[in-house]
């Protein structure tokens, strides 16, 4: 399931849904959501992921996106603004004691390696990987 | 020794490897039309902003009979709403750059 941040006329009539507008293919969406939907059943937290650009200051701006979730305690978001390149991990009072910052760090670290060679896919599904490796079992 | 006439000596050693050349350019045109579709590091970004959830009803102030009559291109504003839940504690994570 993916949200759209722009409105581009009337989506339900659309014939072509607009995430496939987004930078990835048709494979990649189904890998990103094989990923999360393992991501979030082993390990009982919800796993997000953003890929859009973020206001300034950005880590405000990823954890106004957190916040929005229905359950942000127990919530990781993802969020990457390849314009800006950034990435920020943000992780809810309930999850950062399963996933602790210097976890996530290291996840941060290898997907900003797999973004600097323009996998975004890649990036995003081994991070969500070793993310949910470290929470652990629900 | 049967001698090859200049028509002919054209025909097999320009006219058919030209051919082949363009049927072959031809067919790397038409394929190459998704390549443009990717992110490159250090070229602008401009693709439509996305969000992935793997359950939509995670997201707060919606209610979760309306979720399963969205669109799967759904407006955000549809799926948010500008109401954020009260959390417990601070947040954690990381941040980087590449």
């Amino acid at each position: 399931m993916t949200v759209g941040e722009e409105a581009h006329g009337s989506t339900a009539e659309a014939a072509r849904p607009e995430v496939l507008d987004g930078p990835f293919t048709t494979r990649q969406l189904l890998r990103l959501d094989e990923a999360l939907r393992v991501a979030d059943r082993t390990t009982g937290l919800t796993f997000s992921v953003y890929v859009g650009d973020l206001e300034e200051p950005t880590r405000a701006h990823a954890e106004k996106l957190h916040s929005q979730l229905r359950d942000p305690d127990k919530s990781v978001m993802v969020a990457v603004s390849p314009n800006q390149r950034l990435l920020e991990i943000v992780t809810g009072a309930d999850a950062r004691k399963r996933i602790r910052d210097r976890e996530a760090k290291l996840a941060a670290l290898s997907m900003v390696a797999a973004f600097g060679g323009g996998d975004l896919a890649g990036g995003l599904i081994s991070g969500l990987d070793q993310l949910a490796t470290h929470a652990g079992r629900a | 020794m049967e001698t090859v006439s200049v028509t002919e000596t054209v025909l097999v050693f320009v006219v058919i490897p030209a051919a082949i050349v363009l049927v072959i350019a031809g067919l790397a045109l038409l394929g190459g039309g998704r390549g443009g579709k990717r992110y490159r590091p250090g070229r602008s970004f401009d693709f439509a902003p996305v969000w992935f959830l793997s359950a939509p009803e995670q997201l707060a102030g919606t209610p979760a009979a309306s979720l399963h009559e969205l669109p799967a291109g759904a407006e955000r504003k549809e799926l948010t709403s500008t109401q954020t839940v009260t959390t417990k504690g601070a947040t954690g994570g990381a941040s980087d750059r590449w």
